[in-house]
């Protein structure tokens, strides 16, 4: 369980993340979307206090990170496949990293033989490919057995047989009931491994709910309405849940409304429709949508 | 990288015995330690180098012309072979002091340092003391092999090595001490600065340049102030620890320069001054890191 309440964090001048509280439950795998500069990177950072917050504060299990005991038992982070010395080798880098709790040599050959790192454990870091390095990344967050595991664009680099394990490994982990938190940019990745969903937008949640119910809040409704009569249409429709775009001379836009009312309203004021589909888009669209202006979708999806 | 395995097998050890605690972080500091390429060479080129000069000192000297050396000179002598060396291996454990804390920022490495260690002082406290034990062993270990290397070439010369004598047991530790403190110096000034070029340049500098500029300027112009900043510098305070006698064999303040308010120190008061520059370091360094975003 990670709890961020009212969290802001500012580089200079720059907002990283103005003002944001959410709270990442055990058992599911949440996923933290957005664009790039979103904030993502520096939310993350907090929770295990590489960054100091500017104001608010962030726990995890009910206390600061450097306040646990077991800082490792508690949260295994990848944040940054490159942070780790390139003149060590794997399993150096590995051993360091565990005698700071006393971990064992046993569990660093169970998580070098876990992340499939058993060849090239004895090399120096330094020549590992950025798919190794997140391997690596993700082998030395997995060494304390995390209550809580923070993973920063885990599948970036990965090939398609490392993104599936990626994606295998975190369900478990969240089927045993710890908290999984991992951030990507890959939208359809996303709507595979996450159960939950927090969208960012310029340092600001946007949305934060179950992944098919950010599907449906974006997407749900639009219909699309090829019609001959597009502006008597659109007025008969007009009302304050219904969003009328015109896309060109006889093509309308319609969100707020099943495609069924459409229909039947059309048949009532006698309007002849030459097409009438409902736009189920992807998770990519929806994403794309609700990052178009944060500001406008705050309110409806967060509640 | 193909056969990655979904399950996680519990862990061997029982959870309540996996915790943070500043041994277990001094062990993996040790470990950092000795598992980079860049340590390995530095100490061995301190061996090499202690080893190296002393015996080429002790095979060059040349007694023959004067008159018998007396029991002081020979004293001063002794520690002079052992500790030539110093005047190099000085160079080796400023760079590796930096390179020790700066390399973990420049690789990135000192993210998964203190997410594993939050609350970051006692990794720090643990590399610095890991640095200054193995310093310490390292150059009194070579010390102390070039004083037994170089005894009988010596005793051909007619200089009895007196290794057991209190002044030159103290002389030679203290030159494994001040190798000790100027890595610890370079330690704080790459932990402060966080990049290698920087630190090694600030302690080089530190140690080579300002006191080189400080000597010419007092030569020039006999300021009293010069010479007592220059008493104050971490290497001329420092040379004094491995120094027998009244100190100008190692670098002290020059001979015959010494005028009215011009400042001397003796062996502790140097050491207590390098020490001095030391804490002070640590103490920024300290208080930075706790500051500072990672």
């Amino acid at each position: 369980m990670i709890e961020i309440q009212g969290l802001t964090k500012r580089y200079g001048a720059k907002t990283a993340v103005d003002n944001i509280t959410a709270t990442i439950r055990p058992g599911l795998v949440t996923g933290f979307l957005g664009p790039n500069g979103a904030g993502k990177s520096t939310t993350m950072r907090t929770i295990v206090g590489l960054d100091r917050p500017d104001s608010g504060s962030v726990t995890v299990n009910g206390k600061r990170y450097a306040e646990h005991q077991n800082p490792m038992h508690e949260v295994g982070a990848l944040l940054d496949a490159k942070a780790i010395h390139t003149g060590r080798t794997a399993y150096n880098h590995l051993l360091a990293m565990a005698a700071t709790h006393g971990i064992g040599k046993a569990r660093v050959h169970e998580v070098i033989a876990m992340t499939g790192l058993e060849s090239v454990a004895k090399k120096r870091v330094g020549g590992f490919s950025l798919g190794m390095g997140q391997r690596l990344g993700i082998a030395a967050a997995l060494l304390g057995d995390p209550q809580t595991l923070i993973l920063d664009e885990p599948v970036n680099g990965l090939d398609p047989e490392g993104v599936m394990w990626v994606r295998k490994l975190t369900k478990h982990l969240a089927s045993q009931g710890r908290t999984i938190f991992l951030s990507s940019h890959l939208m359809s990745e996303m709507s595979l491994t996450a159960d939950h969903l927090i969208v960012l937008g310029r340092g600001r949640i946007i949305a934060d709910a179950p992944v098919g119910e950010i599907l449906a809040l974006a997407t749900g409704t639009a219909v699309r309405v090829r019609t001959p009569q597009a502006a008597d249409l659109a007025n008969r429709l007009a009302s304050s849940d219904v969003t009328v775009t015109s896309v060109e001379g006889d093509l309308l836009t319609i969100a707020g409304l099943a495609s069924a009312q459409i229909g039947e309203a059309a048949a009532q004021a006698g309007i002849v429709l030459h097409e009438l589909t409902p736009l189920s888009a992807s998770l990519e669209d929806a994403y794309l949508e609700l990052t178009q202006d944060d500001v406008e979708y705050h309110s409806e999806v967060s509640r | 990288m193909t056969n990655t395995t979904l399950e996680a097998p519990q862990t061997t050890t029982a959870r309540s015995s996996t915790h943070l605690s500043f041994p277990r972080v001094v062990r993996s500091e040790w470990i950092k330690l000795r598992t980079l390429r860049s340590t390995q060479w530095s100490f061995a080129i301190f061996v090499l180098l202690t080893v190296g000069f002393g015996l080429l000192m002790a095979v060059t000297l040349d007694t023959s012309s004067g008159p018998a050396v007396d029991t002081e000179t020979q004293k001063s002598l002794t520690v002079m072979v052992a500790t030539l060396g110093v005047n190099f291996t000085q160079l080796v454990a400023a760079v590796l002091g930096v390179l020790i804390i700066s390399g973990e920022y420049t690789t990135g490495m000192i993210r998964s340092t203190f997410a594993a260690v939050p609350t970051r002082l006692p990794a720090l406290f643990a590399k610095a003391l890991v640095l200054a034990v193995a310093t310490f062993v390292v150059s009194l270990v070579s010390i102390i092999v070039t004083a037994l290397v170089t005894a009988p070439i010596l005793s051909g010369q007619g200089i009895e090595g007196q290794l057991f004598d209190g002044e030159v047991m103290r002389a030679l530790v203290g030159g494994a001490g001040y190798l000790t403190l100027i890595a610890l110096l370079a330690f704080g000034f790459g932990a402060v600065l966080r990049n290698s070029a920087g630190g090694i340049a600030s302690v080089l500098g530190l140690i080579l340049v300002v006191p080189t500029v400080l000597q010419i300027l007092a030569g020039i112009t006999q300021a009293v102030w010069a010479q007592n900043l220059s008493a104050f510098l971490p290497s001329t305070a420092g040379a004094l620890m491995y120094a027998v006698g009244d100190g100008s064999a190692a670098g002290g303040p020059p001979i015959g320069a010494i005028g009215a308010g011009v400042i001397t120190l003796d062996t502790t008061q140097g050491f207590l001054v390098l020490l001095g520059w030391v804490v002070v370091m640590m103490i920024a360094a300290a208080a930075l890191i706790k500051r500072r975003d990672a």
